[in-house]
C-alpha cells in the first residue's frame, strides 16, 4: 500500500474513521498527509463537527417540547 | 377520547416528520406512524410514565420504521441518478487535490445552541437523495451499525461507504451554503 495518499483518498478515510477502526497503515497515511496539507485537517474538523451536530440534533428533536 | 389518546394523537405530526425523514416515502411513513399510534393506544399500561411520552413513542416508531425498511428493501436501496452523482468529481481535481480548499468554520460549537441551526440541518438532511438520506438516517438516527445496515438492505459495505461518503459531502456543502456562508467567513 502506498503511504502517500492524495486529498481525495484522505477525505474518504477521514469519513470512514468515524465508523470503523482504520488499519495502522491507513492511520499512518492519514497522519503523514495531514502534516503536509492545510485543507484536509479543516475537512477533518468539519467531519467531527457534523458528527456531534447530528448527535445534538437527535437529542434536541426527541425532547418533549420544541 | 381519553387524555392519553389525545396526548398521543397530538404527537402524530412530529412522528410523521421523523418517519418521512427516515423513509422518504409518505405512504410508508403513514403506515409506520399509524402502527406506532395503534401499538401505543392498545397498551397504554406499557407507558409507565418513567420516560416522556414523546421519547416512548419515538422508541416504538424506530422499530416500526425498521419493519418498513425491511418490507421495502428493494425500493429502499434502489438509487436514483441524483444518488449516483459523483461529488468527488466536483470537489477534487484529477490528481486528487481539492479544487477549492474547504472553508474554515472556525469554532462552530456555538451553532449547536441555536434552534435555527437545527432547522437548517434538518432541511439539509431532507434534501439528500433517497438512498443517501435513508442510509444516513439509519446510521445517525436509528443508530444501526454499518454491518446491520448492509444486512438489512442487502447491500455491500463498499456500496454503503460510497453512499454515506456522498451524503456527508452533500450535507457539508448544504450547511456551508445555507448557514456558514452568511454567518462567518
Amino acid at each position: 500500500m502506498k503511504l502517500m495518499k492524495n486529498c481525495r483518498e484522505v477525505t474518504g478515510l477521514t469519513l470512514q474513521s468515524l465508523d470503523r477502526e482504520l488499519s495502522w497503515q491507513e492511520r499512518l497515511a492519514v497522519r503523514l498527509h495531514m502534516v503536509i496539507c492545510s485543507a484536509c485537517p479543516k475537512f477533518a474538523r468539519r467531519a467531527q463537527f457534523m458528527r456531534s451536530a447530528m448527535g445534538r440534533w437527535k437529542s434536541y428533536s426527541e425532547q418533549e417540547k420544541r | 377520547m381519553s387524555d392519553f389518546a389525545r396526548a398521543v394523537e397530538q404527537l402524530r405530526p412530529q412522528l410523521m416528520r421523523f418517519a418521512q425523514m427516515q423513509l422518504k416515502n409518505e405512504a410508508w411513513a403513514e403506515d409506520a406512524v399509524s402502527e406506532t399510534l395503534l401499538a401505543a393506544l392498545e397498551r397504554p399500561q406499557a407507558f409507565a410514565g418513567q420516560s416522556q411520552l414523546k421519547t416512548w413513542l419515538v422508541g416504538i416508531l424506530k422499530h416500526k420504521l425498521i419493519d418498513q425498511l425491511r418490507k421495502h428493501t428493494r425500493e429502499v436501496s434502489t438509487t436514483t441518478a441524483d444518488d449516483e452523482a459523483d461529488l468527488d468529481e466536483q470537489l477534487f481535481a484529477a490528481d486528487g487535490h481539492w479544487r477549492e480548499a474547504p472553508k474554515d468554520w472556525g469554532d462552530p460549537e456555538h451553532c449547536l445552541r441555536q434552534a435555527d441551526f437545527f432547522a437548517v440541518l434538518e432541511a439539509c438532511v431532507d434534501k439528500l437523495p433517497g438512498v443517501q438520506g435513508r442510509l444516513f438516517m439509519m446510521r445517525e438516527w436509528l443508530e444501526l451499525d454499518t454491518d446491520e445496515i448492509c444486512k438489512e438492505l442487502a447491500i455491500t459495505p463498499t456500496n454503503l461507504w460510497v453512499m454515506l461518503h456522498r451524503a456527508s459531502l452533500r450535507l457539508r456543502d448544504c450547511l456551508q451554503l445555507s448557514w456558514f456562508a452568511g454567518a462567518q467567513a
